[in-house]
């Protein structure tokens, strides 16, 4: 026997890694990631922590792939990023034909940044561009202007040629032609996929609080809605994929390290707030930045929560992330992973919404239509009420 | 204990609601040293939370003072009664214990629907009223027209009328005396065999079933055997007492007095009101007469939100059933919502009061479906069914006659606004009986019309028509023809059984629109467009859509953390908890109480 074939299925082993890279030179008004601001002088005693952190592992752990999300993990200089690279390498070394992701800001990177990345085995990169129109921009407060990600395009792509661009729609003032202009623009940069968010007004943040006073106004639910199908529209026909509810790629470039999410598959997950999900554990660390550095400094355990859930719940909740991709739950699969048949579980449901044309069904994959993907939330709690 | 016979007097408060009953029994308490200062509070007889926080009487509250005149200690049984329609049987039960009443009337309010009720219940009763203008410290009162009202509408000599101040104690003493002079003492013999009636009773939790009881002959003691004369049941008496207004026991309670028996009775199933007590040993030859149990006025279904919580909603009503046997309840089944019961009340306030017990003692959430009275159809084969729901009727092709019950309805308005009310009635299917005038300004009208157009909302349009100043009072008269049929409601194509109603053919048509358009709104939007249809038979009368919702994705970056999406997920169920799935529809509560509100 191979070693490959006695590993543990991936559902309960990782083979896929998250680090979390808090730091940003400005806070954007939407943003409720783990951000670090105005404490670019921590950034060592970070890495530091992170270091503790993956040394818990005991041994390194080999994996397919590797993501580093933010905050804004190109923000960190050459220096503290390299330290950053090599550190991540030990302890996380890639398999063959791996995937290593890198969120970056069009704002502060640079050929040389990129060059060390690409020279650490990063093979992807997305960059957050969000929006084209200054006066978007503006409203987000992004530190970047519109030009910015050609700029940066330019000397990424010879050096990782598999790039994606991030686009936010649905941003108050928003309308349809400017939402056109948007991906028109992204796709004349040639990215190989694209990732569409729409605007979440996430409580706490600056732009929830606009919103509160009255100061801006949220787009209504019918324009959201044309801003979303637009999308489906627009990236289809330019030949790329709608492959989850919020991305798109060309054929080969889907990005396989958030398909481990979306298969809800096991992940490691290090770093301020990263959520990891071993031996069917789901914990999250401590979202608290010197929280964070303290405890691995005190050699305490980062993590802020932890649950095992219930063979049955974990078997709802697969159903409702694995629905958010395009092939679905696969049934043979899914008995595979959660000891659940999906019909004994919510077949009647399933039945009802195919008869709403929102579920497609062949019989072996279960999937959101086009219809079904506009009301996604909607479904998945429907299905979920049958636990 | 024993206090002799001539030295009793038994005597109920009657009035409108809101006249100052149970403050006048305050004062009564109070002035007789029955309760001190320091441990009073207002209405102190009014003992049920309910009670206390809508500020009125709900059950019958019975009391024993002593009372000195002219060197002599009487005995005054009083019982403070409910004024609201709905309770009136409680009035009936308390009349039955008493030789007379004290009649109340607002000094500013005058005679109103429930004081001509319960003035004509005494009545029948044969009992002394002894009449009294209450709340004369206002400082706007109507006391002359007012005297004038009373002695039109029930003969009441002006000179008779007493005028006191439960809030203030003018006039009390005055009361008393008018009390021990005026109603005559109880009659029954202290040796005679037992003959006692059990005019009300109540759980309590730790001490079981206690039996209210008026010794109308012989007399009860502790230790006594006794036998219920309807059953033949037998029991050992554990305790006897008097309300004072706490339990307090005694010896012996002998003919003519009112007090308590607990004898090691389980259930209020085992005692039924209305029943005698006798003897074991020394029986009575005939039983006394009884009451007649009230018939439910209005019926509702209550449905468990969560279908497996019926069993706890059976213990909770069966529990419920123990201290308020007027209401009844019976196992019941819809489509829709499943396994329920289908409850009787008598009336509105009744059924709001049940079900808030119901929640607050057992915690449960209720669907409760729209009030329905009772209908009578009489089949082709000569059969007659009794139509406590909308899902009894039977196919159009088997009814011979659909009937309805019909009340005579008496309201007390003032003179500017009969036009009004008689439009009122009229749209209402009334028929006309006549007009009284009370005095220059007020007047009485009789109409009789269907009790479905009186018990839901009728009161409401009054006091709105008049200004508060109208109020009325009816009483069943029996059933009558009418052309009523089913209205269905079809929510996504589904008959939804709970939302049927019946009405009159002529008023078919307006009804379905109206409550289609208001379950439109009640319902959230769904993921598919929703019909929501009123029909006769298969005949769609009417239609609303509800679109179906366009966007509902958070198509947000997600990463690896699904603990807060999952918080938002049950989040999201919790909100649905108040809802019935309904084929695959969520229709919240309030939906299934639209039928009421589709008037306005
Ligand atoms: N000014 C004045 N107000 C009074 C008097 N008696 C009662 N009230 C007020 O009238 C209201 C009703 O009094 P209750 O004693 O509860 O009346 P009730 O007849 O027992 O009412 P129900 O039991 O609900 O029929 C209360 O707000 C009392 O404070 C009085 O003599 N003078
Ligand atoms: C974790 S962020 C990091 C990317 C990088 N720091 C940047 O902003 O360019 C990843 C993406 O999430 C999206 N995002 C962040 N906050 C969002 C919000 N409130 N609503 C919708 N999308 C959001 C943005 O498109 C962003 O590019
Ligand atoms: S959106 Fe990106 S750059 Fe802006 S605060 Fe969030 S992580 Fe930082
Ligand atoms: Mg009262």
């Amino acid at each position: 026997m191979s070693i490959h074939t006695q590993q543990r299925p991936p559902w309960l082993e990782p083979r896929a890694a998250y680090i979390h890279v808090p730091f940003c030179a400005h806070h954007c008004g939407y943003c409720d990631f783990a951000v670090a601001v105005g404490k670019d002088d921590r950034m060592d005693a970070y890495l530091d922590a992170l270091k503790s952190e993956l040394q818990s592992l005991g041994t390194p752990r080999p994996v397919d792939t590797l993501f580093f999300g933010g905050g804004t993990p190109t923000y960190l200089p050459i220096r503290i990023l390299e330290r950053l690279l090599q550190l991540v390498r030990t302890w996380l070394p890639l398999n063959a034909g791996h995937e290593f992701a890198v969120e970056a800001n069009p704002s502060r990177l640079d050929r040389a940044k990129v060059q060390l990345l690409a020279d650490f085995g990063v093979n992807r990169l997305s960059l957050g561009a969000q929006s084209f129109q200054p006066g978007l921009l503006r409203i987000l407060e992004r530190d970047h202007a519109p030009d910015d990600v050609a700029r940066v395009v330019e000397f990424v792509q010879p050096i990782i040629p598999n790039y994606s661009i991030d686009l936010i729609f649905g941003v108050p003032t928003q309308t349809l032609d400017q939402w056109q202009d948007d991906m028109r623009q992204a796709i004349a940069l040639a990215p190989m996929h694209f990732a569409t968010y729409g605007l979440t007004y996430e409580k706490g943040t600056r732009l929830w609080k606009q919103r509160e006073k009255g100061d801006v106004r949220a787009l209504d639910e019918e324009t959201e809605y044309y801003f979303y199908t637009a999308a489906m529209d627009t990236l289809a026909a330019n030949g790329f994929e709608h492959y989850e509810i919020s991305n798109f790629a060309r054929f080969g470039f889907q990005c396989r390290h958030n398909h481990t999410y979306w298969a809800n598959h096991a992940h490691y997950g290090f770093g301020v707030g990263a959520a990891r999900y071993v031996d069917g554990v789901r914990e999250l660390n401590t979202r608290d930045f010197h929280a964070y550095i303290q405890r691995l400094q005190a050699g305490e355990s980062p993590t802020f929560q932890s649950e095992r859930l219930e063979p049955r719940d974990r078997a709802f909740e697969t159903i409702a992330v694995q629905l958010r991709r395009a092939i679905g739950i696969e049934r043979q699969q899914y008995f595979e992973q959660t000891g659940f048949a999906l019909d004994s579980l919510v077949g009647g449901t399933i039945h009802d919404l195919c008869g709403h044309n929102l579920l497609a069904d062949d019989g072996q994959n279960v999937h959101l239509t086009r219809s079904g993907k506009c009301v996604a939330d909607a479904v998945m709690e429907r299905l979920l009420r049958a636990n | 204990m024993a206090t002799k016979t001539s030295l009793i007097r038994n005597f109920s408060i009657i009035a409108h609601i809101d006249h100052g009953k149970s403050t006048l029994a305050d004062q009564f308490l109070l002035q007789t040293g029955t309760i001190t200062r320091r441990n009073f509070q207002d209405q102190l007889l009014d003992s049920m939370d309910l009670e206390r926080e809508r500020g009125i009487t709900i059950r019958m509250h019975p009391v024993t003072i002593y009372y000195e005149h002219k060197g002599v200690r009487y005995e005054l049984n009083l019982i403070d009664t409910p004024g609201h329609v709905d309770f009136s049987y409680e009035v009936s039960r308390s009349l039955a214990a008493c030789e007379g009443v004290i009649l109340l009337v607002d000094a500013f309010q005058g005679v109103q629907a429930q004081t001509v009720a319960n003035a004509y219940l005494a009545m029948e009763h044969d009992l002394k009223i002894v009449p009294a203008l209450n709340k004369v410290d206002l400082q706007m009162t109507r006391i002359d027209a007012i005297l004038a009202e009373m002695e039109t509408s029930l003969g009441i000599d002006p000179l008779e009328v007493l005028r006191v101040s439960g809030k203030t104690g003018i006039g009390i003493e005055e009361a008393l005396q008018a009390i021990v002079e005026r109603v005559p003492p109880p009659s029954g013999k202290p040796d005679a065999p037992l003959r006692a009636l059990v005019y009300n009773s109540h759980f309590d939790v730790y001490r079981g079933v206690v039996v209210y009881v008026r010794v109308k002959e012989g007399c009860i003691k502790k230790g006594m055997k006794i036998k219920l004369m309807s059953k033949g049941s037998e029991h050992e008496v554990l305790e006897i007492g008097q309300f004072r207004p706490g339990m307090v026991p005694c010896e012996e309670l002998s003919a003519g007095q009112v007090g308590y028996v607990m004898a090691q009775i389980r259930s209020l199933g085992d005692v039924h009101v209305g029943d005698t007590v006798t003897e074991t040993n020394r029986p009575a030859a005939e039983a006394l007469a009884g009451y007649k149990e009230p018939k439910p006025m209005v019926y509702s279904g209550l449905y468990p939100v969560n279908n497996h919580e019926f069993e706890d909603l059976r213990e909770a009503l069966g529990k419920l059933k123990l201290n308020d046997s007027s209401f009844t309840y019976m196992p019941e089944n819809s489509e829709g919502l499943g396994f329920g019961f289908r409850c009787g009340f008598l009336g509105m306030l009744h059924r709001e009061i049940i079900q808030q017990r119901v929640e607050r003692e057992s915690g449960l959430e209720l669907i409760v479906t729209a009030p329905n009275v009772t209908y009578e159809v009489l089949s082709r084969n000569g059969e007659i069914i009794s139509i406590d729901n909308p899902q009894k009727v039977p196919d159009a092709g088997q009814i011979e006659e659909f009937r309805e019950p019909i009340v005579k309805a008496s309201f007390i308005v003032p003179k500017e606004n009969i036009g009004d009310i008689m439009k009122l009635c009229t749209e209402r299917r009334g028929i006309y009986i006549r007009t009284e005038y009370l005095s220059p300004t007020r007047a009485i009208i009789v109409y009789e019309l269907p009790l479905a157009e009186v018990i839901y909302d009728l009161y409401d349009k009054l006091k709105s028509l008049t200004h508060g100043y109208g109020t009325m009072d009816y009483d069943v008269l029996g059933f009558r023809s009418a052309d009523l049929v089913r209205l269905d409601i079809l929510v996504h194509k589904n008959r939804v059984d709970a939302l049927s109603i019946i009405v009159h053919r002529a008023f078919a048509d307006q009804r379905g629109r109206k409550l289609v358009k208001k379950l439109r709104g009640e319902i959230d939007r769904h993921m598919f467009e929703i019909a929501i249809q009123a029909a006769i038979g298969s005949r769609i009368i009417a239609r609303e859509t509800i679109s179906a919702m366009k966007k509902d994705v958070t198509a947000k970056c997600y990463g690896g953390d699904i603990t807060r999406k999952r918080k938002l997920w049950s989040k999201q169920a919790a909100g649905k908890k108040r809802m019935k799935m309904v084929g695959q529809v969520d229709i919240p509560q309030e939906a299934f109480l639209a039928v009421l509100e589709s008037d306005q």
